[in-house]
């Protein structure tokens, strides 16, 4: 990410101090290097939206929401429904992000949470089944549009964006569309959508991103972007709940070496359950919150 | 194809040809042909950074991957990758001595002429040995190659088909000589010791690409002193 072409600039002194405080694991606000800041997660703040959540890690911000379309599935795929995703930077995060100013990173964002959530072409490692958005078998399914806002970026987006998505989906209701019997669904397709019963989207699959970001010799979790602009490079790994990884990507100029990856694969794993974990409760009284 | 499949599991890689010097115009150029994959490189630099740019005491890498038309077996389907770009950038910026050309840029530009499976990672090579054909100053050629995974099964430079099955990949982009790796994508469903295996298959085929990609360079300056 340029992260270091839109960052504010720091002294020397700034510098030393970010460095030298995360090689003795103290950093400038006081977290060690496997510490994540507080995480705040808040489900359902957009009505309009079938599936939305805000989640804040100190001043990073980000707005996940899932909108359901009715359409007729990809004839290569009769029985599932299509996934999308997309994030957005908006100019209120910052002046950089201004007009076309942000789409080199909206793009960056949108590509590595697509790697780590809709899995392979076969659809392996996906967050979740897209069949379960069928409604008839090749005439009619929902089509999933995810969207990721960055509403203040403030660093580690990815993993921000990811835990917004995972809540997003939880949150999400999917209609039950009732198919009334003998309609032909050739044409447009006449679906009683007025039943207020819904499904949910089976979400125990949906991974953590946990990226690593390496400073001098040492990675960190959950960088702020000052110490985001002092990285080497970073590495970004999607962990579900059987510890599998789903997805990968690495950012920064450069190089690693094999065995250094592998580590950073194997302390990520680590991380990740914690992670999890964290979320999953903040995502459950979140939804608790939005029931009462 | 199965049986196929495990004939070149035995032979292991397609035919891989690079051939520097297609483009008399570029400061240097490259073409590259591995199995049906079919991908030409240009590079024009260092020159001067468009006049909107910041000023910068390194120098600037800009990269455009585009496919011709024809590329695909349905007409026009290659501008689907989008990223190609952005991930040639990464894949090469690490190994590029940016500072041996301050306030300018270099860009380069690949066209896929004919998409056979492994599009990316032809693109990195072929545009690293562009690079050093240019002249740019450079640490190390980059050499990157991906592996599918079908099943239980691995399978390293997957042809289109293979890809279009593929339960996940794994690309990897690394400088051979000097062990590391300027870029690394997994998509897909991984366990850690599969990532192991499978990065170890890429590192060694890498460092086998690079031999293949730096004989063509020697080849090429042998003949240009005759």
């Amino acid at each position: 990410m340029s992260v270091r072409e839109w960052m504010v600039g720091l002294s020397a002194g700034e510098k030393h101090f970010i460095q030298g405080g995360i090689a003795q694991d103290l950093r400038a606000d006081g977290r060690k290097r496997l510490t994540y800041r507080p995480i705040y997660v808040e489900t359902g703040v957009i009505p309009q939206a079938d599936g939305s959540a805000k989640v804040k890690m100190g001043a990073t911000e980000v707005i996940a929401s899932v909108k359901l379309d009715l359409a007729r599935p990809n004839p290569s795929q009769p029985g599932k429904g299509k996934v999308s995703l997309f994030v957005s930077c908006s100019a209120t995060a910052g002046p950089m992000f201004e007009g076309r100013g942000s789409e080199e990173l909206s793009a960056e964002l949108s590509v590595a949470l697509q790697r780590c959530l809709l899995g392979g072409k076969s659809g392996a490692g996906a967050a979740f089944d897209p069949s379960c958005l069928s409604i008839v078998d090749g005439k009619l399914c929902w089509d999933a549009y995810i969207d990721g806002l960055v509403v203040s970026a403030d660093g580690n987006l990815l993993d921000a964006l990811g835990a917004a998505i995972k809540a997003a989906l939880i949150n999400t209701r999917v209609p039950v569309a009732n198919v009334p019997a003998g309609a032909s669904l050739d044409e447009d397709p006449d679906v009683d959508l007025s039943s207020q019963e819904t499904t949910r989207i089976d979400t125990s699959g949906v991974p953590v991103i946990v990226t690593l970001t390496k400073v001098g010799r040492h990675y960190i979790v959950d960088a702020t972007s000052e110490e985001e602009s002092q990285m080497s490079s970073a590495v970004s790994v999607s962990i579900n709940k059987e510890r599998r990884i789903c997805g990968l990507t690495k950012r920064g100029g450069a190089g690693l070496d094999p065995s250094i990856i592998l580590d950073m694969i194997s302390v990520a794993s680590h991380v990740s359950e914690q992670l999890m974990n964290k979320l999953d409760s903040e995502i459950a009284a979140a939804e608790a919150d939005e029931q009462m | 194809m199965a049986d196929l499949r495990l004939l070149r599991m035995r032979c292991y890689w397609r035919l891989a040809v690079f051939r520097t010097g297609a483009v008399n115009a570029a400061s240097g150029s490259a073409y590259a042909e591995i199995g049906d994959t079919k991908v030409i490189v240009s590079v024009f630099g260092p020159r001067e950074s468009k006049k909107a740019m910041m000023y910068s005491d390194i120098g600037r890498l800009n990269c455009n991957v585009s496919y011709t038309t024809f590329a695909t077996p349905v007409r026009g389907q290659g501008s689907d990758n989008k990223e190609f770009s952005s991930m040639l950038h990464k894949a090469l910026e690490g190994a590029i001595i940016l500072d041996s050309f301050p306030k300018t840029t270099v860009d380069v530009f690949a066209l896929v002429l004919e998409s056979g499976g492994s599009d990316l990672p032809v693109v990195i090579s072929c545009a690293s040995v562009a690079l050093a054909d240019a002249g740019i100053m450079m640490y190390d050629l980059v050499a990157s190659v991906s592996v599918s995974c079908l099943g239980k099964n691995l399978v390293i430079d997957p042809v289109l088909e293979e890809e279009s099955y593929q339960d996940g990949s794994l690309m990897i982009s690394s400088m051979p000589s000097r062990d590391e790796v300027t870029q690394l994508t997994i998509t897909g469903e991984w366990s850690t010791a599969k990532i192991h295996e499978a990065m170890m298959l890429c590192l060694d085929a890498c460092s086998k690409l690079g031999k293949i990609m730096r004989s063509c360079l020697k080849e090429a300056a042998l003949a240009s002193q005759e």
